[in-house]
């Protein structure tokens, strides 16, 4: 009995944590390029997920972009990591665009995933 | 004396627990990493303020899907026209402008920066959306 209960709880959280990543994946898949550049890591990170709702450093912020990303204290070197859904029209980008431009930011960065 | 009356135990772990724990770390592993490494394409974010006087400028905006607009005339995407025009701006150091109109897919936008990153456009920026 005991064996078989493990077992069980086992395939349990398999499934818990394989359902939990293809949920989070849905709702953002990043572009497609031929890009060889590995992403690394920034201080700033802004996900715009399927729905239009924009994520920044995991956090969830529904309009004031532009103060938001001004509270992380940056300088004018620092870069940002853009993490967009696929299928949003290019219009999505624009509040990131005009925040980068209005702070000074020079660099974004684009996440995209290698194509099949 | 009692020296000789230790005995090692024949077998130090069992089997059966061992290949369960080792299971465990093998999902475990599997989860946590990712399988296809995320790449990136780096644009500057568009600047109009200090625009450079030594080089030029160009705008290429995304019409429709696979079409772009450059100085008035319209591109496929992939046309040998195009390639040839983006050369071109590679070779003078140009610095591109990419805009699209608003209805574009950000799909279609990476692929055009894609392209100009393959001709070696390294002075390349984007542009806010523009509507129709």
């Amino acid at each position: 009995m005991i064996p078989a209960i493990n077992i069980v709880f086992l395939l349990l959280i398999f499934f818990m944590i394989a359902g939990h990543i293809e949920a989070r994946n849905e709702q953002l898949k990043i572009p497609q390029s031929s890009s060889e550049k590995d992403l690394d890591a920034q201080d700033v990170d802004i996900q715009i997920l399927a729905d239009g709702s924009y994520v920044l450093n995991g956090q969830e912020t529904d309009f004031a972009l532009k103060e938001a990303i001004q509270q992380l204290t940056l300088s004018s070197e620092s870069i940002i990591t853009l993490h967009v859904h696929r299928d949003l029209p290019a219009s999505s980008l624009d509040p990131v665009l005009k925040s980068t431009r209005q702070l000074g930011i020079k660099q974004l960065q684009i996440a995209t995933v290698q194509q099949p | 004396m009692l020296l000789e009356t230790y005995r090692r135990p024949k077998q130090l772990i069992s089997l059966t627990p061992l290949i369960d724990v080792v299971f465990i770390l093998l999902l475990f592993f599997m989860l946590s990493s990712t399988f296809n490494r995320t790449k990136e394409i780096s644009v500057s974010a568009s600047s109009r303020g200090q625009a450079n006087q030594e080089s030029k400028t160009v705008k290429v905006l995304i019409t429709e899907p696979g079409v772009v607009r450059i100085k008035g005339y319209e591109y496929p995407i992939n046309s040998s026209a195009l390639n040839t025009e983006l050369q071109a701006y590679a070779k003078s150091g140009d610095k591109v402008y990419l805009a699209s109109m608003s209805h574009i897919k950000v799909q279609e936008i990476i692929k055009m920066l894609d392209l100009a990153k393959t001709y070696g456009i390294s002075n390349l920026s984007l542009s806010e959306s523009v509507s129709p």
